[in-house]
């Protein structure tokens, strides 16, 4: 039995005060139990854990809708998901996304929170601005590109006072840019975000880590990346694996927002196709297939990141 | 000289970022005192005069204002119950010594690996299941779970640097268990508290996804972030009273970090490191 009531070693118990120092674990083992957790617990495996087995066990059923009965299908949908055009089209847009995005978004993280934590002059400026994306809700973010891309937004009103109309499209309703506009989303909210991130942890740096640099003789990006790089390396490798994550569930949203993963399946990512099947098309036991393709991807992001991002001295 | 000439690239760059971040808020901001045609016509100018029309219009097409209010009834309600969840269990898992602790803090750091994204089906489900499906109540007991992780994990954070000899004295005055919580280890994590209510003020005011599903579009319940986008069909192209829609929903954000800038960000830096 470890499961011990809090409450009744509560008052009713006088302890006498311990023998001298106390070590840390040890003599008072019985004033921990873990009773007071189970709320929570249950709380989280109910609303949590729940529905995330319970992914497994859809997409083994055939249930083409809501009110539709529901039969046992074994692999049929994996046949079904493998088979269709556009779920590859969707796991393609999904690493377009990833490849462009995440690369991108980190290394200009980095360089950008180097820099602040330098504090030069103006970063309590830059410090306000750059954390701007981390605030702003994903449909005000949505609504904000919708309005600076859509066909008379302020893009295509930029090109045409600068004369360049030839060059204006319909940005988000373009079947080769609408992707792009998605991946240039998450990287405009994303550095910011993230380089505050970093720059936070590398203002916790013992300074004494760049003087040595310094009297090194290293260079700025010398100190930059073989300096301060591994020092922080794990930090570097959670950013990564949130902005993962980020990336890969979160792109429904934008998706639903800005392009309805249109045109065509231009610009369908996994998660929208998960959203999508399951919400609009109404099949549910193919979009809950391939929730565990994205759980799968999810899983295996996170390993191999923490894997690349292991510290290694 | 620590900014030398070599420095002169880091620096364009930055702040060339810093312009394209603060460029479209900035037109998000004048667009909402503007007509279309002032917009098009002119989308950097400042506006010509401060009328509230836009937000009066906005505010009325989506039914904005009961947006609000629910957004910020499901905000608090949700945070009450993350914290009077998450203080306990934290309580319980840094004073816990047997194995069961150990198991149960696991469970919940592993939480962190576990998207709240992905299950969005199943939760739908059992909405439907409780029969709490298109009520702002269904949100108000789920946010809570998909906090819990990070709430627990900082908080049994702050509560082990708490000494063990201020729960003792406090026992020797005959506390009770719940008294040693209220009056001993509440108080000293008031930082942590603080922490995991900002973090959780965020995600649940900007939360999507799931408000749309599961409250759905009934004005009368729907969230602000779900209230927003229909204005983009609403009032078909005016940018107007969209962007003034928009400014709107950002306002009780902006006045937090305004206000709390600092805590802030040290709260999202340790929600990072906390993983």
């Amino acid at each position: 039995m470890t499961m011990l009531s809090s409450a009744q070693d509560g008052a009713s118990v006088r302890r006498p005060s311990p023998p001298s120092p106390p070590p840390v674990a040890g003599p008072r083992r019985k004033q921990g139990g873990v009773i007071l957790a189970v709320p929570a617990l249950v709380w989280y495996l109910v609303f949590m854990v729940g529905p995330l087995v319970a992914i497994f066990v859809i997409a083994a059923l055939h249930w083409p809708g809501m009110l539709q009965p529901i039969s046992y299908a074994g692999l049929d949908n994996v046949r079904a998901v493998v088979d269709d055009p556009v779920f590859w089209e969707s796991v393609r847009n999904t690493a377009v996304q990833l490849v462009l995005a995440l690369p991108v978004m980190i290394v200009g993280a980095y360089m950008l929170g180097y820099y602040v934590a330098q504090n030069p002059p103006g970063h309590r400026v830059l410090r306000y601005l750059l954390f701007i994306p981390g605030l702003v809700s994903t449909p005000a973010k949505a609504m904000v590109f919708y309005a600076v891309l859509s066909p008379d937004g302020l893009v295509n009103g930029a090109l045409d006072t600068v004369g360049l109309s030839s060059l204006t499209d319909a940005w988000l309703a373009s079947p080769s840019t609408a992707l792009l506009c998605l991946v240039l989303l998450d990287v405009w909210s994303g550095i910011g975000f993230t380089a505050v991130l970093f720059a936070a942890r590398l203002g916790s740096v013992p300074a004494e880590v760049g003087e040595a640099a310094q009297l090194d003789g290293a260079g700025h990006w010398r100190a930059m990346w073989r300096i301060h790089f591994p020092v922080i390396r794990d930090f570097v490798g959670v950013v990564t694996m949130l902005q993962f994550l980020w990336t890969l569930f979160g792109s429904a949203q934008n998706v639903l927002l800005l392009t309805q993963g249109g045109p065509g399946s231009s610009s369908t990512t996994l998660s929208f196709l998960v959203y999508q099947k399951a919400f609009i098309a109404a099949d549910l036991g193919y979009s809950q297939t391939v929730g565990v393709v994205l759980f799968l991807v999810g899983l295996v992001g996170l390993l191999t990141i923490r894997r690349v991002f292991r510290q290694n001295y | 000289m620590k900014f030398g000439r070599s420095w002169l690239p880091a620096h364009v760059f930055a702040w060339l970022y810093a312009v394209l971040l603060a460029a479209p808020l900035y037109y998000l901001l004048v667009s909402a005192f503007k007509s279309n045609d002032e917009i098009f016509g002119s989308p950097f100018s400042l506006p010509t005069s401060f009328s509230f029309g836009n937000f009066g219009e906005a505010f009325g097409s989506a039914h904005l204002g009961q947006a609000m209010v629910n957004s910020g009834l499901v905000t608090v309600v949700a945070l009450a119950l993350t914290l009077a969840l998450a203080i306990p269990a934290a309580f319980a898992l840094a004073r816990a010594e047997g194995r069961a602790g150990a198991w149960v803090e696991r469970v919940f750091s592993l939480g962190f690996l576990v998207p709240t994204f992905a299950a969005l089906f199943p939760t739908f489900l059992l909405a439907a299941a409780t029969g709490l499906f298109h009520t702002r109540a269904f949100m108000v007991l789920f946010l809570p779970a998909t906090a819990m992780p990070l709430s627990v994990v900082i908080l049994v954070q702050f509560m082990r640097t708490i000494p063990r000899e201020m729960e003792e004295a406090a026992r020797m005055d005959g506390a009770s268990t719940f008294a040693v919580l209220r009056h001993v280890y509440t108080p000293m994590c008031l930082p942590g508290i603080a922490t995991i209510l900002l973090l959780n003020f965020l995600t649940f005011w900007n939360e999507y996804l799931y408000s749309l599903v599961i409250i759905g579009p009934d004005p009368e319940q729907r969230t602000v972030q779900v209230a927003l986008p229909t204005l983009k069909a609403l009032t078909g192209t005016d940018y107007g009273i969209l962007t003034a829609g928009t400014v709107l929903t950002l306002i009780p954000v902006w006045v937090v970090y305004t206000v709390l800038q600092k805590r802030m960000q040290q709260a999202l830096v340790n929600g990072a490191v906390k993983m």
